[in-house]
């Protein structure tokens, strides 16, 4: 059996054609069908409901929203999304948040398709051993290598700087490229490469310029599964960015919550805004992401 | 040369290929069988004449190797050798104080507690994420029009964080001004308002609910990626046999999903055994110990208590429960999978 076995549909796209035949749009909706659509969108809009609440409150002041907490915005007021600017280093954070998602992803592409490609085509016991020294990291939880991370950046002066973070997060998330990039080159016959290495290209032009564009549908599901983790991830820059730093989006509303008196109205204001970059993200590359998920459903 | 068909046209490039290999005997196999032969076939044998050698190779490996030895490998087994010294995590010394810690942990009652909560969240939450996923996969197959809408609709409140989320749910339960308790009240059960995450006796299944407070997102795309992969031979073979539809979904729809249910589970657990944000946020471990993961203990009592060595103890504990775990729930999973 090879590994890819349960990569699924992005192989067999006849699999889906199947179900949507082209007379499609003059098929009748079944009632049987109609109760599923509405219990689908009742559940979406259960499970949504928080969001939709945190929405409609950032358009309120404290008072409001504390005589009367199930109350509507009355009026359409942007005080609190200027406020959180103004009274917080809520600003400072997004471009904290942006950098480290930007970087790492950027650094990940670098180096985790080139290593993956290394692992497959090295060959023998080294592929094995490598691959498997990859795939460990998978078992290993942050938890277990935090609290000497935090003193080797220590000692090196980069506690608390957003290096210390994108280094972390490097490391936690090679393992997992390396296991999906790793499925995925198997697949890719190695004649095309030798046809380019006859021609007289290097081994790093090959790769550049011959495989790397074959990874793209990997490469597009990859960096989109971390971008939206990196963005959204709380414990690593919790744990190695101080008060020193603005911290991350999501550190920042943690400390706005900790104070003795939160600002309910900011840290909704807060959290939406924090929302709005995944959902243009995923509207963006929304095409890539059902594909990739799919991708990603590479045995573990 | 040029009234050649474009199927025949292939050929010379495979002759190509073949003497690339150094007239290795390579049949003319189609593309998904690449794949096999490759994995197959000992890459020495195969590239004679391709190699500028391993040492390019090992130099693709190097870069990423390097960050993920010292970010990932050398801090893991640091970790392992604190949990043997008594360090406070800010002093330049520590003394080695054998097994001392891993005593500890084993007779301390906040250990084991939160040994129990994060069993119980972390598999309650992979079952009741798996169950709901699997549901909601089997409802998005079932429709036949606006099926991307659908779909994206049911992924979409997955994209908002577990930290975001519990952000939100942390005022939707206060107990003065929280929605949830406004609602009961306004509803005459008084009685039922309460102080969701101050109540000892209720606070891990209150986080439970939310950490489970999700369509599922990535876990219903990979079953509806493997529903819809099912062969349809399968199924309408089972109904001419008189098979009803639960019938069906037990006789081969489930097992056709095995695959699906073993990574899913698998990374649903792995997930859970590490629960931090929505603890950190909604109770802080609170009240008192009461709601304290095994990640959060690893965090307070190694930053909080200034008990690195005790909390690097606990985090190799940690690790030996996520290893353990993922190779168990594997090797019995694995057994289930149809082998095709």
């Amino acid at each position: 059996m090879s590994p890819n076995t349960h990569t699924v549909a992005p192989h067999r796209p006849e699999a889906k054609a199947r179900r949507t035949p082209k007379a499609n749009g003059r098929k009748r909706w079944t009632p049987a069908e109609a109760v599923v659509a509405i219990v689908i969108l009742a559940l979406v809009l259960v499970v949504a409901s928080p969001v939709f609440y945190a929405f409609l409150n950032s358009f309120r002041t404290y008072a409001e929203i504390t005589r009367d907490p199930m109350g509507l915005p009355t009026t359409f007021n942007l005080n609190n999304y200027f406020e959180l600017f103004q009274r917080t280093d809520y600003g400072e954070a997004i471009l904290n948040t942006l950098i480290i998602t930007v970087v790492t992803v950027v650094l990940l592409v670098l180096l985790v398709p080139m290593a993956a490609y290394g692992i497959e085509r090295i060959g023998g016991r080294l592929s094995k051993f490598f691959y498997f020294l990859f795939i460990a990291g998978l078992m290993i939880p942050f938890q277990v290598r935090m609290i000497p991370l935090v003193k080797g950046f220590d000692d090196v002066g980069l506690y608390s700087t957003l290096t210390s973070v994108i280094l972390v997060h490097l490391g936690g998330a090679a393992s997992f490229g390396v296991l999906l990039y790793c499925s995925f080159i198997k697949g890719i016959p190695i004649e095309v490469e030798e046809a380019a290495h006859v021609d007289g290209a290097s081994r790093l032009r090959t790769f550049w310029l011959i495989v790397f564009p074959m990874l793209l549908p990997v490469t597009s599901a990859f960096v989109i599964i971390q971008a939206l983790g990196l963005w959204n991830d709380f414990f690593v820059p919790l744990v190695f960015l101080d008060s020193s730093s603005a911290g991350t989006i999501n550190v920042a509303i943690n400390r706005m919550m900790g104070l003795l008196t939160s600002q309910w109205q900011l840290i909704y204001t807060g959290a939406i805004l924090a929302i709005i970059p995944s959902v243009v993200l995923f509207a963006a590359f929304q095409r890539y992401f059902i594909k990739g998920m799919s991708v990603g459903a590479v045995k573990g | 040369m040029s009234e050649k068909t474009p199927l025949l046209d292939d050929e010379p490039v495979v002759a190509t290929a073949e003497q690339v290999h150094g007239g290795s005997l390579v049949e003319v196999a189609p593309d998904d069988e690449l794949s096999e032969r490759a994995s197959v076939t000992p890459l020495a044998v195969r590239r004679r004449g391709f190699g500028v050698g391993r040492w390019a190779m090992l130099a693709f490996i190097a870069p990423a190797l390097v960050v993920y030895l010292l970010m990932v490998i050398i801090p893991s087994v640091q970790s392992l050798q604190l949990s043997f010294t008594n360090w406070d995590g800010i002093s330049d010394g520590y003394e080695y104080v054998g097994f001392r810690n891993y005593r500890d942990i084993l007779f301390s009652g906040r250990f084991w507690n939160a040994v129990r909560n994060t069993l119980l969240l972390g598999l309650g939450s992979a079952l009741v994420i798996n169950v709901v996923s699997l549901v909601m996969a089997l409802l998005l197959d079932r429709l036949e029009h606006f099926q991307g809408f659908f779909r994206t609709a049911v992924y979409l409140p997955s994209l908002v964080s577990g930290f975001i989320l519990a952000t939100i749910w942390k005022y939707l339960l206060n107990f003065n001004f929280g929605s949830v308790n406004t609602i009961l009240r306004d509803l005459g059960l008084d009685g039922w308002a309460m102080d969701w995450l101050g109540n000892s006796d209720i606070v891990v299944w209150v986080i439970l609910f939310i950490v489970c407070f999700t369509l599922g997102g990535n876990t219903t795309l990979i079953y509806l990626a493997n529903l819809q992969s099912v062969p349809q031979e399968l199924v309408e073979a089972a109904k001419i046999d008189g098979a009803n539809g639960r019938k069906v979904f037990r006789h081969v729809t489930w097992p056709m999903l095995a695959g699906a249910v073993t990574v899913n589970m698998t990374l649903a657990m792995i997930a859970g055994w590490t629960i931090f944000d929505q603890v950190m946020v909604l109770t802080a471990g609170g009240p008192g110990f009461i709601s304290e993961t095994m990640a959060f203990f690893i965090y307070k009592v190694g930053f909080g208590e200034y008990r690195a060595g005790y909390g690097s103890a606990a985090a190799i504990v940690l690790f030996i429960v996520v290893i353990a775990s993922t190779v168990l729930a594997n090797t019995y999973m694995r057994k289930r999978e149809i082998q095709a």
